[in-house]
């Protein structure tokens, strides 16, 4: 296999020496293109309290082409489907090679601030935000306390 | 063995010094990489024009209308501006003439360390005499009125780089003037600590700024775009062969994946080469051997699509972006590449298990690459081998392997091949006939009967009677291409296969032959299938 290129070493090395609050993103042993992430929920959100698992995929052709993201902890959500897929135009068409996986952690954090219904990729939650958007975001904070609880020590 | 570390690390520091040394004694080039060659006066928000090559953007002619352009036809194209540098003499687009935004950081960045580094006291004096480059190029009859100009000579302090840069920030060092330096000093002291002190500073800089946003390396032949912004020259090929976009500020940047006719930074690389030589030097070899994989034998990259054969020419439409850069490598190298097919069944390819693709592969050499403006290119190829991959990984998106070639027998033993097999039919073939005086020979029988030459003569046979029913795979369009069938046995196979209709996983089978015979025999198995379906419909041209 080709070696590990600079960029991505340079990423890795930066996001364990000056973390972003909230977030955390560490690559596997075996695999170093491959990272467990974990994002907080943002404070005054829906998501608040809950700590959320990812998955994050550096393609071999990166950073031409961008980080694969996926949710793995279930999460309600208008611009994320059942399969965790995630709605975001800097992960498609919006992508640039100068952006990086810290920038992407951190759209991604913003998009559980500010859901978008209007733009969504699971279609029955966006419809249930728009009819009655208190009860949307009811049902959004009690499946992050049944799915996104912290482990508690 | 084992080597010693300190004599590397010595020639190190050799070659540090060797870089100062040259700085102190011409501090003249190196600030003049920090002159606007229009004003003479330090940069000042330079701008890089598509030739390579920076001004002030004050320094910049007024932009007028653009005769006789029409594409690519935005309004801002239309508008041009006269290159103020004699060099180049070119009309640019007034789109193309921004602000550098890379160039215009660095320079006030250095100019901030040179003005920490003037000596606070007035107590290293120096005479800086200019020397007009005019009055020593001109012949002496002129020199008259070169004279009109004259050379100026000033006291300053702070060694050779500081007091030079001074001098240009006073507006007294023409761009094109050489310096003589003389040292006041009681002591004889010619000021080189001095120089050293801020050229240890510059090349930080230099080298910290310059890094790449694409590749978070030191950038390798900075090329700066149209919006000013500036990356590896490969690393913008790269992302061009995805995104017409710039990476930074997502303007649409029309510019060919290729780079072809797109200047590079001077600027910027001549503050490199002048400040950073090891660094760059350490930057190629690292860029060299990143291309090789890292693993100097898998160094075969694999385009995964269709069946190519030997000897023959196989066409190729490149878009996929991996594959434009894959092309793009191997235009640079030495235009090989392997051709292999897609494992439509995933059947496990010997010891490679089931891979993505089958184990056995053409070796195509480009001969004709016609790149198109947006970045796709048409490829012809002709067949120059066959190949087996004995290990596989990724280079930047695309497969490469490590590849055993595939060669056919020695004439020797086709021969002997040749012999053994006739002469041992020979013999079957009598005892089945005393056997079963009444029954036809069994195929394979027949087969191994027949000579290689005899072989082939079938075959050729088969071919004039396919053009006698005008068949359409033997159309005057078609031998254009492949060409008449080839009267040597060895490559007639690959010709046969090249023309005929049928599935290319039949094809398949011949790029793992090393026998002649072994090949025609294959062929031989197609045209006794094809007769077969096609004598009893009674048509010439059921099948094919
Ligand atoms: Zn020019
Ligand atoms: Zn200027
Ligand atoms: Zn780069
Ligand atoms: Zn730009």
């Amino acid at each position: 296999m080709a070696a590990l290129p600079k960029r991505i070493v340079k990423e890795t090395e930066r996001l364990s020496k000056e973390p972003v609050p909230g977030i955390s993103a560490v690559p596997h042993d075996d695999n170093l293109r491959y990272f467990d992430v974990t994002i907080d929920g943002p404070s005054q959100s829906p998501y608040e309290g809950g700590l959320f698992r990812l998955e994050l995929f550096l393609p071999d052709d990166y950073p031409m082409t961008p980080p694969k993201v996926r949710f793995l902890t279930k999460i309600y959500h208008p611009n994320i489907d059942r399969l965790g897929r995630i709605c975001l135009d800097v992960l498609k068409s919006n992508w640039s090679p100068a952006l990086q996986i810290r920038t992407i952690l951190l759209s991604i954090q913003a998009l559980l601030g500010a859901p978008n219904p209007d733009d969504p990729l699971a279609n029955d939650v966006a419809q249930a935000w728009k009819e009655d958007q208190s009860k949307a975001i009811e049902t959004a904070k009690q499946w992050t306390a049944q799915h996104a609880a912290r482990p508690t020590a | 063995m084992v080597r010693d570390v300190l004599p590397e690390a010595t020639e190190e520091i050799a070659e540090k010094t060797d870089l100062y040394v040259t700085y102190h004694s011409d501090a003249r080039h190196l600030v003049r990489l920090m002159q606007c060659p229009q004003c003479s006066k330090p940069f000042s928000t330079p701008v890089t024009l598509p030739c390579g090559h920076s001004v002030c953007r004050s320094c910049l002619p007024a932009s007028k209308p653009r005769a006789n352009i029409s594409y690519p036809n935005t309004p801002d194209r239309l508008i041009g501006v006269a290159c103020p540098l004699p060099q180049c003499g070119a009309e640019h687009a007034a789109a193309e003439c921004n602000v550098d935004v890379t160039l215009t950081k660095l320079m006030e960045l250095l100019k901030y360390d040179i003005s920490k580094h003037r000596p606070s006291a007035e107590d290293s004096p120096m005479l800086l005499e200019e020397v007009l480059r005019d009055a020593i190029d001109s012949p002496m009859e002129e020199k008259d009125l070169v004279l009109v100009v004259q050379p100026r000579s000033r006291v300053l302090h702070g060694g050779r780089l500081v007091s030079t840069f001074a001098m240009v920030e006073l507006g007294e060092l023409r761009y094109s003037s050489e310096l003589k330096y003389q040292s006041l000093s009681a002591s004889g002291d010619d000021y080189y600590d001095l120089d050293v002190a801020i050229l240890e500073r510059l090349r930080d800089v230099v080298h910290k700024e310059l890094d790449c946003l694409v590749c978070y390396n030191m950038m390798l032949d900075p090329t700066t775009t149209s919006c000013g912004h500036t990356f590896c020259r490969r690393c913008l090929a790269r992302v061009m062969d995805h995104s017409s976009a710039c990476p930074v500020c997502r303007r649409d940047l029309h510019i060919p994946a290729s780079l072809q006719n797109k200047g590079s930074n001077t600027l910027l690389n001549s503050l490199l080469a002048a400040l950073c030589p090891d660094l760059v030097t350490a930057r190629k070899r690292a860029v060299e051997a990143e291309e090789q994989v890292g693993n100097e034998d898998m160094n075969m990259p694999l385009f995964v699509c269709t069946l190519a054969l030997p000897t023959m020419p196989t066409f190729l439409h490149v878009f996929e972006p991996r594959y434009r850069l894959m092309m793009r490598r191997c235009m640079e190298g030495d235009r090989l590449f392997g051709m292999v097919m897609y494992n439509k069944t995933s059947a496990p390819q010997g010891d490679l298990g089931p891979t993505q693709f089958l184990e056995y592969g053409t070796l195509l050499e480009i001969v004709n690459y016609e790149l198109l403006r947006d970045g796709r290119s048409f490829v012809e190829t002709r067949g120059v081998g066959r190949f087996r991959i004995r290990a596989h990984g990724m280079l930047d998106g695309y497969n490469v392997g490590r590849i055993e070639r595939v060669e056919d027998l020695s004439l020797s033993e086709e021969g002997s091949l040749e012999q053994t097999e006739t002469t041992a039919a020979q013999e079957v073939a009598e005892e089945f006939s005393r056997d079963y005086p009444d029954a036809p020979l069994p195929t394979p029988v027949t087969l191994n009967l027949h000579s290689t030459q005899e072989l082939l003569d079938n075959c050729m046979e088969f071919i004039r009677e396919m053009r006698q029913a005008s068949a359409p795979w033997l159309s005057a369009r078609i031998v254009q291409v492949y060409g008449e069938p080839p009267e040597d046995p060895a490559t007639f196979p690959y010709w046969f296969a090249s023309v005929l209709p049928i599935a290319e996983e039949e094809k398949y089978a011949l790029l793992r032959t090393t026998r002649v015979r072994e090949r025609l025999k294959i062929v031989y198995s197609w045209i006794s299938r094809i007769r077969g379906q096609r004598w009893p419909s009674g048509s010439s041209c059921s099948i094919l």
